[in-house]
């Protein structure tokens, strides 16, 4: 008879997900400063934390995780993003991080099964 | 009565001072970073303030999640094939970026064109059930590093990936598109 979706909370919570971001970006670059040697090994780690903490949820979310770690330079940068997608159910988070001598843009995409 | 209020003020004015002393620390430490969060979150209404009880009941099943029978289908009818949707991308973004120049106010609006026409393209190659998220970068080139990495959980067997590069003079871009099976 119920047919309404109670209880459990499925859905995509931008707070949650951008808090775990923050903190992942916050432990592997925090107060660092741009090391070329290093960059390859930051990424890794942003990303597979991140990775880690969302599948620790426990939710019926398919993620894809991208981290793009910039020095400064005064360059420019643009990225956009067009996703396919069940706006009921899915959703994404970015989070802008930057410091003195970097910037770092992670996206995090939740797809529900 | 004065002596207290002499007190409690002396004692205000030092607290005052802490606590501005510390907001500067605290300013000044993340003034060393700072970030910004975007985000989309599933729409979903659930707004059901003064309904009578009836009402609740016909409103609730008609905005309650559709469940579907099982198709017990494992396989898409047309997977995914990458070969196809790289090369369709890469003609995309050659075509589209070979002969411009950076340039700052454009290239914002080029990006997410390039990115809705990707996403068409992908969809008109007509391979079901299949979820798609496409991120195109445009960046400058000044002599400045960059990395960029993804990582991903899903299912090996029918989700993939396909990556174009479009390098010119001024810039380079970089076009990720990932498929993603819905079961």
């Amino acid at each position: 008879m119920d047919e309404f979706q109670s209880g459990e909370e499925t859905s995509f919570v931008v707070d949650e997900v951008s808090n775990i971001i923050k903190e992942a970006i916050e432990s592997a670059i925090g107060g660092n400063a741009y090391q070329h040697s290093k960059v390859n090994q930051w990424t890794t780690s942003v990303v597979e934390q991140t990775l880690s903490q969302l599948t620790k949820l426990g939710k019926p979310f398919k993620y894809i995780v991208t981290c793009v770690i910039m020095q400064k330079n005064g360059a420019g940068l643009h990225t956009a993003s067009s996703c396919f997608w069940d706006n009921t159910s899915d959703g994404n988070c970015t989070v802008r991080w930057e410091n003195k001598t970097m910037y770092c843009i992670v996206s995090a995409f939740g797809l529900a099964i | 009565m004065r002596q207290g209020a002499g007190l409690g003020c002396g004692r205000s004015r030092c607290t005052l001072t802490a606590s501005f002393l510390y907001t500067q620390i605290v300013k000044d430490r993340m003034r060393s970073s700072s970030h910004e969060v975007h985000g989309t979150e599933p729409m979903d209404d659930e707004s059901f303030a003064e309904f009578g009880r009836s009402e609740i009941f016909t409103l609730k099943t008609s905005m309650a999640k559709i469940r579907y029978a099982n198709t017990y289908k494992m396989e898409p009818y047309r997977k995914f094939q990458a070969h196809l949707v790289r090369n369709k991308a890469q003609h995309i973004l050659t075509q589209r970026l070979q002969e411009t120049k950076y340039n700052g106010a454009t290239s914002s609006f080029l990006c997410n064109s390039i990115s809705e026409e990707i996403l068409t393209a992908v969809k008109d190659m007509g391979f079901d059930r299949y979820k798609y998220v496409v991120t195109v970068l445009i960046l400058q080139k000044t002599g400045q590093a960059i990395k960029i990495s993804s990582r991903w959980v899903w299912d090996v067997a029918r989700d993939n990936w396909v990556s174009a590069k479009c390098e010119t003079e001024s810039f380079v871009s970089l076009a990720l598109i990932m498929a993603c099976y819905y079961e």
